[in-house]
C-alpha cells in the first residue's frame, strides 16, 4: 500500500449565521469530525447528501478554509496557514475545481487568460511556451481554439466547466480536489474528461478527491468512495464493493436512487422524514430519524466509523441492514 | 393543444450563428426532455424565447405562446409571460441567486408578483415551498443569504422560486446537477406530482439521460444548433436512430459493468463559425458517407415513429418487438 | 459584531498614531522652524531662545514622548506664530472648508451616480457617450486649470461672479463648481462600470426571468449590488471633506483649512501642522470605518465569516 499523501484528522467546520446585521448568531456544524486518508496516486470519491459538507470538506483539505477543529496533514506535515508563503508554494501542487464554474471565473478576463494565469503566477511557462501549453490544455478538455478569446458568460455551462478544469490542470498539480467536475458536461465530453483524469492518475500519479453526485461516474473513476451524511462519513469502501453491496442504510437508499436510462427509478428506497439540518443535529446516529432499522439505541449513541473487512461503516445495526440487503 | 410553438428559431452572437433554425412544439401539460452536446444551444433556445439573451444576440424566427408571438415582443408583454406563463430554472444555481438578498425575499418577490401574496402569507408560502424542495428547517432558514447554502440547496431554492409563480410551462435547465441521488429522486417526484396536480408542462434540459427518462414523455436531441432526433422516451432509449444519439448512450458509464474506460464520441464538436457543409455530425459519424459530407439532412418523420435528421440512421429495431408493441398499445 | 467594531476601532487608532509619528519625524527633519519663523538673519540668541522655548534642543525621542503625552491629554500645542492653541486655529477654519466641500460632495453624488447609472442602463446611446466624454473631461482636467478658466469666463469676462473671497454665497459658487467637476466625472465613470458589471450578472437574468418589471430589476436587484464599489469611492470623498480643498482654496483665496495648511507648512508652524494632520487623518479613518460598516450592511458575504475565527 502506498504512503498517505493527505490525512485529515477530526476535521470540524462551523459557520455562524446571523439573522440580521446585529442579530444573534447561531452555529451550523457543516463538518463534524472527519478522518480521511488519501493515498498517493488514488482517486477518493466523496458522495452524499446535498448539504452534507462535501464542498466544505474539500476546501479544508486544500487549506482554503481553516478548520474549526482537527488538522490536515499533507505529506505528513501540517497544512500551512492560508496566505502564507509556504501555503502559496503548495497551491501550485494542489488545485480545486469549483462546483459553480461561473462563480469561479473572472467575468472580465478571457478564458485563455484565465487558463494561462497560473502558468505565470507560478512561473511555469512564458511566451511561446505558455501559448503552446495553453493550446494543449484547451485541447485536452475539448475546448476549441476559437473559444480562447471568449469571456466566461459567452460560453455554455459545460464549456465553462471545462475552462475551470483546464485551469486547474495548468500547473500539473499533484493533488486535485474536484467538486462536481463533470455535472455540467454532456455524457460524451464527460467520458472524455473522466478518461483524461484517469490517464493523469495512471501516467502522472495524480491524486484526487472527487466530489460528485453522479454515482455512475464516481463508481467508474474512483478507487475508494466515502459516503457523507450530515457532516460525517458513514461508510467508506472500495468503489466496486460500495456500489455492489452498500451496507449503511443511507448508502443503500442513495445507490438505489440512481436513475437508469430507460428504466426509471424502479426499486428505489424512499427516505422518509425531514431532511437533516446541520444546525439541529439529531441525537445519536444522525440518520436514525429516517432509518428503517433504527431503534432506541440509535437515538442514544453516536456510531463510530468501524472497520468491517475492506470497508468502514458507522452504523449500530449493520446486520439488520445487511439482512434485508441480501 | 400546442402551448408553445417554436419555428425556425435562429440565434447569432457577433455574427456567429449558434442556433440554426429550431422547430419545436410543446403541448399543454407534456414533459419534454432536451438533451445534446454541451454548447449545442439548449439553454440559448429558451433564453431567446424569453428574451433573456444579452443585447448583442440576434434572434430571428418565431416563438408563439398560445398564438402570441414572443420574439421581438415589447418588454411589458414579455414581462407578463416570464415567471407566470413560462418560468425558468437556470443552470448555475449559486450565481443565479442575488447574493445580497435573503433567499426568502427572493422567493416572496415571485409570490407577490404572480399570486398577489404579501407579508405573512407570502412568507408562509415561501417557507412551504422551501420545505417542499427539501431545505431542512426552512422556517429558520428563509432569512439566510445564498452564500450560506450549499450548491445543491441553492439549486433547490431556484426550483422553489420558479415554482412560486405556478407557471404553465417550466423550463428546467439542468435542475438536478448539484443534487445527490436521493434528493434528485425526490425532486423528480415533486415535479411529477406538481405536473399531475396542475397540468404544468415542462422542458427538462439535462445531461442525465437517466433523469430524463424518469420525468419526460418524449425527448429531443440537439447537435450543433439543430434538432437531430425527437421521439418518445421508450423508443428513443430502446432504439436511438441518429448516430449521435447512439453515441451519447454509449458514453454513459454503466453502473453494473466493470470500471473500464469510457467511450466518448470520436472527434470534437465543430466550430460554429465553420460548420461542415453537410451534416454537422458527419466528421465524427461512423456511418457517414460521401453524401453526408455535402448534403444536410432535414428532420423527417420516420416510419417507425419519431423524427430523425440523418441519411444513414441506425437501423430501426427489429430486436425489440416487445417494446414496439408496448409503445403502440 | 462588537468584536468587529472593537478591532476596527483599534486599527483606526493605530493608523492615526502611525500617521502622527510619521508626520512628526518628517517635520523635524525638514527644516528648522526657528530659521523660518525668525528669518535667516535673526540674531543667534533670539534663535536659541526660540529653540529653547519650543523644546527644539531636546533629543528627538524626548520631543516625541512629550508630544505623545500632550496629545493623549488632548493638548494639541500652541501655534509658534501667534501663541493661540493650534486646535482652535484648525477648528475655526473647518466650517469655511465644509461650506465648500459639503455642497460639492452633494453635487458629486447627486449628479455623478445618477449619470453613471443612467449611462449604464442606456449603453451605447448618445447619453452614454455624452456621460463618458464628460467624465473623461471631468477627471483629466486639473482643478487649478479649471478654476482659472472658470474665473476667466465668469468673473473676468462675464463679470457675473466674484473671483475670490468669502463674503456672500455667490463667492462660493465658482470654488464649489471647480471642486465638483472632477468628482462627478470619477463617480459617473465608476457607477457606470459598476452597474454594467452587475447588469451582466446571472442573478439579474434570474430577476428578469421572474417577470419582474425592468424598473424593479434595476432598483431592487442591480443597484444594491453595484453599491459596494460606489460606496468605497464616496467614502474616500467623505474622508477628503476637510483636506480636499487645498488647491481650490488657494485659487479663490478662500480662508479654509487648505489655506491654513499651506501657510503653516511654509512657516514650519509645527504644532499647527501636526494638529491639522491629526484632524485630517482622523476624518479619513472615521470615513473608512463607516465604509467598512456599510460593506457589512450592503453585502452579507462581507460580514464575519466563520464562528471559528
Ligand atoms: N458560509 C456559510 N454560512 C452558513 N452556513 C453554511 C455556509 N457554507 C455552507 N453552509 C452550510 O453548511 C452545510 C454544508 O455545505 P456544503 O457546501 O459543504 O455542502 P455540500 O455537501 O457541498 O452540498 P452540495 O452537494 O449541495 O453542494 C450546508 O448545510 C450549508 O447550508
Ligand atoms: N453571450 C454569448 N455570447 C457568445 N456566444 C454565446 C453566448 N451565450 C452562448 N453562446 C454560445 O452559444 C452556444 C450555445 O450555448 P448554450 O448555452 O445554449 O449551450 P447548451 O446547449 O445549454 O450547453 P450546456 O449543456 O453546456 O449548458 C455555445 O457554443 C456558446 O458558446
Ligand atoms: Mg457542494
Ligand atoms: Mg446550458
Amino acid at each position: 500500500m502506498t504512503a498517505p499523501l493527505l490525512q485529515a484528522r477530526g476535521l470540524v467546520q462551523e459557520y455562524a449565521t446571523a439573522r440580521s446585521f446585529f442579530g444573534k448568531t447561531s452555529t451550523v456544524r457543516a463538518v463534524d469530525g472527519i478522518d480521511l486518508t488519501v493515498r498517493q496516486g488514488e482517486i477518493l470519491g466523496i458522495v452524499g447528501e446535498s448539504g452534507s459538507g462535501k464542498s466544505t470538506l474539500g476546501r479544508m483539505l486544500l487549506g482554503l478554509e481553516t478548520p474549526a477543529g482537527g488538522e490536515v496533514l499533507y505529506q505528513g506535515a501540517p497544512m500551512p496557514a492560508p496566505r502564507t508563503d509556504a501555503w502559496r508554494k503548495l497551491r501550485a501542487q494542489m488545485q480545486l475545481i469549483f462546483q459553480d464554474p461561473l462563480a469561479a471565473l473572472d467575468r472580465r478576463m478571457t478564458i485563455a487568460a484565465q487558463i494561462a494565469e497560473p502558468l505565470e503566477i507560478h512561473g511555469i511557462a512564458k511566451g511561446a511556451e505558455a501559448a503552446e501549453r495553453l493550446a494543449a490544455l484547451m485541447a485536452r478538455v475539448g475546448l476549441r481554439r476559437d473559444q480562447a478569446d471568449r469571456y466566461p458568460h459567452e460560453l455554455s455551462g459545460g464549456q465553462r466547466q471545462r475552462v475551470v478544469i483546464a485551469r486547474a490542470l495548468a500547473t500539473n498539480p499533484g493533488f486535485l480536489v474536484c467538486d462536481e467536475p463533470v455535472s455540467a458536461l454532456d455524457v460524451s465530453i464527460q467520458a472524455q474528461v473522466v478518461n483524461l483524469l484517469r490517464d493523469l492518475q495512471e501516467q502522472e500519479g495524480l491524486t484526487m478527491v472527487f466530489i460528485s453526485h453522479d454515482l455512475k461516474v464516481v463508481r467508474n473513476i474512483c478507487d475508494r468512495v466515502a459516503v457523507m451524511y450530515l457532516g460525517r462519513v458513514v461508510e467508506e469502501a472500495p468503489s466496486d464493493l460500495l456500489f455492489a453491496d452498500p451496507r449503511h442504510p443511507y448508502t443503500r437508499a442513495l445507490v438505489s436512487s440512481i436513475p437508469k436510462p430507460g428504466q426509471g427509478l424502479h426499486g428505489r428506497i424512499i427516505l422518509q422524514g425531514e431532511p437533516p439540518n446541520p444546525a439541529a443535529r439529531p441525537a445519536g446516529c444522525a440518520f436514525h430519524p429516517r432509518c428503517a432499522f433504527a431503534d432506541r439505541g440509535c437515538a442514544a449513541r453516536v456510531p463510530e466509523l468501524q472497520h468491517d473487512g475492506r470497508r468502514q461503516i458507522a452504523c449500530l445495526k449493520p446486520d439488520a441492514a445487511a439482512a434485508t440487503a441480501a | 393543444m400546442t402551448f408553445v410553438s417554436i419555428r425556425d428559431l435562429r440565434v447569432a452572437f457577433d455574427g456567429v450563428q449558434v442556433l440554426h433554425g429550431v422547430d419545436l412544439d410543446i403541448r399543454q401539460g407534456e414533459a419534454v426532455g432536451l438533451v445534446g452536446e454541451s454548447g449545442c444551444g439548449k439553454s440559448v433556445t429558451w433564453l431567446a424565447a424569453l428574451g433573456l439573451l444579452p443585447g448583442k444576440a440576434k434572434v430571428s424566427g418565431s416563438v408563439r405562446l398560445d398564438g402570441q408571438e414572443l420574439v421581438g415582443a415589447p418588454r411589458p408583454a414579455i414581462e407578463k409571460v416570464r415567471g407566470k406563463r413560462i418560468a425558468m430554472i437556470f443552470q448555475d444555481p449559486s450565481s443565479s441567486l442575488n447574493p445580497v438578498q435573503r433567499v426568502g425575499k427572493q422567493i416572496m418577490e415571485s409570490l407577490r408578483l404572480h399570486r398577489g401574496l404579501k407579508g405573512r402569507d407570502a412568507r408562509a408560502e415561501a417557507i412551504r415551498l422551501l420545505d417542499m424542495v427539501g431545505i431542512p428547517s426552512a422556517a429558520t432558514r428563509v432569512d439566510l443569504y445564498p452564500h450560506e447554502f450549499s450548491g445543491g440547496q441553492c439549486q433547490r431554492i431556484m426550483i422553489a422560486m420558479a415554482l412560486a409563480g405556478e407557471p404553465d410551462l417550466l423550463i428546467a435547465d439542468e435542475p438536478t446537477t448539484a443534487l445527490d441521488a436521493t434528493i434528485q429522486a425526490q425532486i423528480l417526484d415533486l415535479l411529477g406530482t406538481i405536473r399531475r396536480e396542475t397540468g404544468m408542462a415542462m422542458v427538462f434540459i439535462s445531461h442525465d439521460l437517466g433523469a430524463v427518462s424518469v420525468v419526460c414523455d418524449r425527448a429531443v436531441v440537439m447537435y450543433a444548433g439543430r434538432i437531430v432526433e425527437a421521439n418518445n422516451i421508450r423508443s428513443l432509449f430502446s432504439a436511438p436512430r441518429h448516430p449521435y444519439t447512439a453515441g451519447l448512450f454509449a458514453a454513459i458509464p454503466d453502473i453494473d459493468a466493470d470500471r473500464g474506460r469510457l467511450v466518448p464520441i470520436h472527434g470534437t464538436v465543430p466550430d460554429p463559425k465553420n460548420l461542415p457543409t453537410g451534416c454537422a455530425f458527419s466528421p465524427r459519424c461512423p456511418r457517414a458517407t460521401a453524401f453526408c459530407q455535402t448534403d444536410r439532412p432535414h428532420l423527417r418523420p420516420q416510419s417507425g415513429g419519431g423524427d430523425v435528421a440523418c441519411f444513414q440512421p441506425v437501423a430501426a429495431p427489429k430486436a425489440f418487438p416487445a417494446l414496439r408493441q408496448e409503445a403502440l398499445a | 459584531m462588537l468584536n468587529f467594531l472593537l478591532s476596527r476601532l483599534a486599527r483606526a487608532f493605530l493608523t492615526i498614531m502611525l500617521v502622527m509619528t510619521f508626520a512628526f519625524v518628517v517635520l523635524r527633519l525638514s527644516g528648522d522652524p526657528a530659521m523660518v519663523m525668525l528669518g535667516p538673519d535673526a540674531p543667534k540668541d533670539a534663535v536659541d531662545a526660540f529653540r529653547a522655548r519650543w523644546g527644539l534642543n531636546d533629543p528627538i525621542w524626548q520631543q516625541y514622548l512629550a508630544y505623545l503625552t500632550q496629545i493623549l491629554t488632548f493638548d494639541f500645542g500652541v501655534s509658534m506664530r501667534d501663541q493661540s492653541p493650534a486646535i482652535d486655529l484648525v477648528l475655526e477654519r473647518i466650517p469655511a472648508t465644509l461650506a465648500l466641500t459639503i455642497p460639492a460632495l452633494i453635487l458629486k453624488v447627486g449628479i455623478g451616480i445618477p449619470a453613471g447609472v443612467y449611462a449604464a442602463l442606456h449603453r451605447e446611446s448618445i447619453a452614454d457617450r455624452g456621460v463618458i466624454m464628460m467624465s473623461i473631461f471631468g477627471f483629466t482636467i486639473p482643478s487649478f486649470v479649471l478654476g482659472l478658466v472658470l474665473v476667466l469666463i465668469f468673473a473676468v469676462t462675464l463679470d457675473w461672479l466674484p473671483s475670490g473671497g468669502q463674503d456672500t454665497w455667490r463667492h462660493a459658487i465658482l470654488p464649489i463648481a471647480t471642486m465638483s467637476v472632477g468628482g462627478i466625472g470619477i463617480l459617473a465613470r465608476f457607477s457606470r462600470s459598476a452597474m454594467i458589471e452587475v447588469l451582466g450578472q446571472p442573478y439579474i437574468r434570474t430577476a428578469m426571468a421572474k417577470g419582474l418589471p425592468w424598473r424593479d430589476v434595476v432598483w431592487k436587484h442591480a443597484l444594491r449590488n453595484a453599491a459596494v464599489p460606489i460606496v468605497t469611492l464616496v467614502g474616500f470623498m467623505v474622508g477628503a471633506l476637510i483636506a480636499g480643498a487645498v488647491v481650490v482654496e488657494s485659487i479663490f483665496s478662500w480662508p479654509g483649512v487648505g489655506r491654513l495648511i499651506v501657510v503653516s507648512v511654509s512657516n514650519r508652524d509645527l504644532a499647527v501642522v501636526q494638529c491639522l494632520l491629526l484632524v485630517i487623518a482622523s476624518s479619513m479613518v472615521i470615513a473608512n470605518l463607516f465604509v467598512d460598516l456599510a460593506y457589512g450592511l450592503l453585502d452579507p458575504r462581507l460580514r464575519h465569516k466563520s464562528a471559528a475565527h
